[in-house]
Parts: structure tokens; sequence; C-alpha cells
């Protein structure tokens, strides 16, 4: 981002006329270069969000414009919906639940990682793979394992469908997904803890400081911008929910009493379940809207924290 | 992980500790096992279970019995899972050969050549990931549909040709390779493209490699935007995903056929993943300090 200051810039005047010539030259590769790449983002990105806004002041349904009217009647009918009362509250439980959950699941994985242990690779990889393993072959696996006759019944002693009923089916997606995410923040973790310098270690060991206190009084302190970061990009991500719901719900419905109903579904059904794309546009830029002020409030205080 | 060592010489020796050290350890090593078994254990009784019979799978024995590849056949005969395969392949192979060239293009016009308004540029490059997909599902989708593109391959390809991190990534490489290479190559007479194709872009193939497995692996598992743009089609055009989803829709205990599916799913990306374990560590985590 920093201007370098290079030779053209110190060059004597009467060069000044090639030079232009080569500043022109060097531009016209430079715009070359990025145009597709621009094309492609102002095109699939920037643009969509306008139109995005566009669609929402409008009966839209599959091809364009269905009925006159143009105003906020499909804001007004999204935020008086229970249904996305209730996204919004299942997004928020889920939210609230799952990245503590990750975050020290990640932690105490890291910490294990980061000893010196026989295997040490071993375990990183088994820890990290379900992160890398793809929603749709994760979820199946886990509604197999979990299932009336499944595994976990078996061995456990159960004989609940755990993803049938809507009063475990949350918890399940906040298991699920805390352990598939754990492998990632694991990794993000162990990056911070071997930033910490060792002589910090040494110190404390001629205190003869125990383990447990060690990583109470100096580890999980000297985390402390590791448990920020995590905590904004893990919370963003929890809050795009929508492959595992779908999968176990078979469909964007909320299936069983909209216990798996979150924003991103509502959304969908809007526009795929009831054909209803100004409704399902508006849903967009309100959760959007949402979420981009959690992230400047976020920013905010773990900037602050961060600084001191 | 040299704090074991260093808290280890540091402690006096005591006679008899020997053996407790060894009862500690064993306890220590057996509750990690405990712990990787808890991450790895599913995915050997998906495999297991892909080669037992519909009976069988819901009994609770690791290894099947009998063993039987019938579930594969299905998969293979019934319901077309060869050209789920191929359509997740041709998908990743189109977009991952994309964005290395587009991202590294960009990245190294954006790191290197000056032109006006360039800043003002990157910072839109950045606000892109701003964007969220559920803002951008339904724009797309309706700009798909007026195109008379929507259901097709090429739908999901143009808005997948090249992606904001991946510029980034690419950007911040080429801005820590140093300014001598093309300064040499500069007079030797290179004009820009080639500085870029036959200097530069050699110079940066760890950070090309680290995309192409992390872009795989995104194209690969990616469910949604596959399932807004082809999901409600033509099955001819559906991913992997997209089959085994629609798999599990339809035929909801077929736990055999799932598993294989789910198996077939997930053998690629864990092969890569052993393979080539630095680029993803070093990936996820370079892409994640930008976020």
């Amino acid at each position: 981002m920093m201007a370098t200051p290079t030779a053209t810039e110190a060059a004597p005047s009467r060069l000044s006329v090639t030079l232009r010539g080569a500043r022109l030259r060097e531009a016209g590769w430079g715009y070359g270069f990025a145009v597709v790449p621009l094309a492609v983002f102002g095109l699939f990105f920037i643009y969509p969000l306008g139109y995005a806004i566009y669609i929402s002041f409008f009966h839209w349904g599959i091809l364009g414009k269905i009925a006159p009217g143009t105003g906020t009647f499909n804001y007004a009918k999204v935020l008086h919906d229970p249904v996305f009362h209730t996204a919004l509250k299942n997004i928020a439980e889920y939210t609230v639940a799952v990245v503590p959950l990750e975050m020290a699941l990640g932690l105490s994985l890291a910490l294990v990682i980061n000893q010196k242990i026989r295997g040490r690779n071993f375990f990183r990889s088994a820890f990290y793979f379900p992160s890398i393993a793809s929603s749709v072959a994760i979820t199946t696996i886990i509604l197999y394992i979990f299932s009336q006759n499944g595994l976990f019944n078996h061995i456990f002693g159960f004989s609940k469908d755990w993803f049938g009923d809507a009063s475990t089916i949350g918890w399940g997606i906040v298991g699920m997904n805390a352990w598939t995410t754990s492998g990632t923040v694991m990794i993000f973790y162990l990056a911070a803890l071997q930033a910490i310098p060792d002589d910090v270690y040494e110190a404390a060991a001629l205190d003869d400081t125990g383990a447990w206190r060690t990583f109470w009084k100096i580890t999980f302190p000297l985390l402390k911008p590791a448990h920020f970061f995590c905590l904004v990009v893990f919370g963003i991500g929890a809050l795009k929910l929508f492959d595992q719901p779908f999968l176990i719900a078979k469909g964007a419905s909320g299936a069983p009493n909209y216990s798996t109903m979150y924003p991103i579904l509502y959304i969908y059904n809007a526009a795929f379940g009831s054909s209803d794309f100004g409704l399902a546009a508006a849903a967009g830029v309100i959760y959007f809207i949402i979420i981009f002020g959690l992230t400047i409030v976020e920013r905010l205080t773990v900037g602050r924290q961060e600084a001191a | 992980m040299t704090l074991q060592t260093s808290v280890a010489s540091a402690e006096p020796y005591i006679p008899g500790r020997a053996r407790s050290e060894v009862a500690r350890k064993v306890l220590l090593y057996s509750l990690y096992l405990f712990i990787a078994a808890i991450f790895f254990v599913p995915f050997l009784w998906t495999l297991t279970t892909s080669f037992k019979t519909i009976p069988d799978s819901v009994n609770v024995t690791f290894w099947a019995h009998p063993w039987t590849t019938e579930a594969w056949h299905t998969l293979w005969t019934n319901y077309d899972f060869p050209t789920y395969i191929k359509n997740s392949l041709f998908l990743c192979a189109v977009i991952v050969t994309c964005n290395l060239f587009l991202s590294a293009l960009g990245g190294y016009a954006f790191a290197r050549l000056r032109f006006p308004g360039r800043e003002l540029l990157f910072l839109l490059v950045l606000g892109t990931l701003m964007v969220p997909d559920q803002l951008r599902l339904i724009p797309i989708f309706v700009m798909m549909v007026n195109w008379g593109l929507y259901g097709s391959f090429t739908s999901y390809i143009l808005i997948n040709l090249v992606s904001a991190v991946n510029l980034f990534f690419m950007r911040q490489y080429f801005l820590t390779i140093p300014r001598d290479f093309e300064e040499a190559a500069k007079l030797d007479g290179a004009g820009y493209f080639k500085t870029f194709w036959r200097i530069m872009l050699p110079l940066a193939l760890p950070a090309m490699a680290a995309l192409a497995i992390l872009q795989f692996q995104g194209t690969w598992n990616d469910f949604f935007w596959p399932l807004i743009l082809f999901g409600q089609g033509n099955p001819s055009h559906y991913t992997l995903q997209l089959g085994l989803a629609e798999l599990h829709f339809n035929y909801g205990t077929l736990w055999p056929e799932i598993s294989a599916g789910a198996v077939i799913a997930i053998v690629p990306i864990l092969i890569i993943f052993l393979v080539f374990q630095r680029f993803f560590v070093s990936g996820v985590v370079s892409a994640g300090v930008k976020g």
C-alpha cells in the first residue's frame, strides 16, 4: 500500500517525456492485469449489493416484478414475521453456545499438540481433519451415528432420535459444529502459542510455578489477541449457519417446529419455498445490517481491548 | 514445545519418580488417543459401514458381516455418482486454474504496478469480503435466470472465477519477493507480462500451491452455491455434495450407500491433506490473519 520511492521519481526532468511514456505503459499494464478480477468483483459482489437493496423494495417473483408498488412493505413483513424472530433467536442461542465451546476445545487441543509429545503430527492431523471434510459428508455421518439405532445410542444406552427431536436438535448442531470447527480454532491457537517466547516459561519454571498455574497466570493472558481474534472470526462464521440445519431438516422449512430455522434458511425459504424474492432480499439486507453492526461493535471493543 | 524440556531440566532428581512419571505418561497418552479417537472413529465407522448390508448397518459391530461392495455398486449404477464426481472434478479444475491465474495477475498488479486509483480499487477488492453470501444469493440467482445461465456450469464458474481472499493472498506473497528480480528482468529488456510470467510466477509457486489446495478444498466441499444454482434443476449437473445430499434427502436410511458417498466426498480431501499438510496450515493461518 505504501508508495515506494523509485528511480523514476528522482530522475532529471529532460527525461520526463520518455518517463511519462513509461509510466503510462506501466499503468496500462496495471489496469490490464487487474481488469478481469475487478470486473468479477464489481459484477458479482458490488453490483449484487445494490441490486439486492433494489429488489427488496418490490413485489418480486422468480421472473421479476410481479405486482405494482414500491415501498418498504417487505421490510415490515420480515420484521413482523414471528418465524424471522425465531430464526434470530435460534442463531443467537447457537452462536452464544458454539463459539465458547469451539474456542475451549480448540485451545485444549492446541495445548496438547504444543507439547513435546510422541506422534504430534498424528494427533494434529486427527484433530484437524473434521475441519476440512465437507459439511454434507460430516452431517450425514453424524446423523447416522446419532440416529435411533445408531452407534451413540448403542454405546450410551439411549434410545433418542437426537436430530429428530426439536428439544435436542439445536444442541446437536452446536455439538457437531463445535467438533468440526475446533480443529481450525486449534490451528490459530497453535500459531499463537508458538509465538510466546520461551523465556517467559523459563522464568515460571525458576519460580517453581505449577503447570496449571502457569497456564492460567501466564499462557492464557498472553493469548489475549488470539482469544479476540477467534471470537470475531468464529463469531461471524457461526452467524452464517446454513448447510447443517438444511441437511438435517431436509430443506429450509425449519422442521421440526422451526427448531432448525436460522436466518439464512429463512432467506432461502422465502425465495425458493414461497418464490417471494422481494421478501428474501429484504431479509438478506436486514440480516446483513445486523451482522455488519455486530462486526463494527466487535471491532471497536476488541480493537480497544487489543490496544490495551 | 520447548516448555516441557526446560521445565523438566529445571526439576531436581527425585528417586522413585521414574515409575510415577511413566504411569502419568501412559495415562496422558491414553487420554490423547481417546480424544483423537473421537475425531477419527466416525470416519472409520463410515468406511466399514459402506461395506455392510442394509440390515447389518444398524448393528453395532465395527466390521461388516458379511463384507459386500453392493452399496458402492449401487452408487455407480443406480445413483449416477460417476457423473457427480466428474462434475465436481471438472468444476474444481476450472475454478482452481482460473483462481491461480487471475489472482496472481491481479495480486501482482496491486503489489507492484503503479496505476492511478490503485489504492481505491484495492479497498474495493477488500470491501467484497464484507458482502456476505446471504445477501448475494437473491441478486445472483435473479441475474443468472435473466441471463439464461441458471442451472449451467457457466453460472457457477463465473461467480467463482477469482476471489478477493486469493487475490489478497497472492498480493501479500508478491510483496515479500525482492524487487531485484524484476529490475534484472527489466535490464534484460523483458516486458511487464514476460517479467510476471517468467520471473515472478515461478517465484510465487509455494503461494500458488497453497492457494490451489485451499481452493480445491473449497470448491469440492461447496454445498451452498451449487444448491442455489443447480440444486433445483437437472440432476446431470449435480456436484458430488449435491448428489450425496439428494441421496440423504430421498433415501435417508440407506446407510451403506450414504456412507460410501460420504467416503467419496472425503477421500480426495484426506489424500491432499495428508500429502500437503503444511500448505493447509500455513494457508489457513495467513488467510485468517487478513480477516
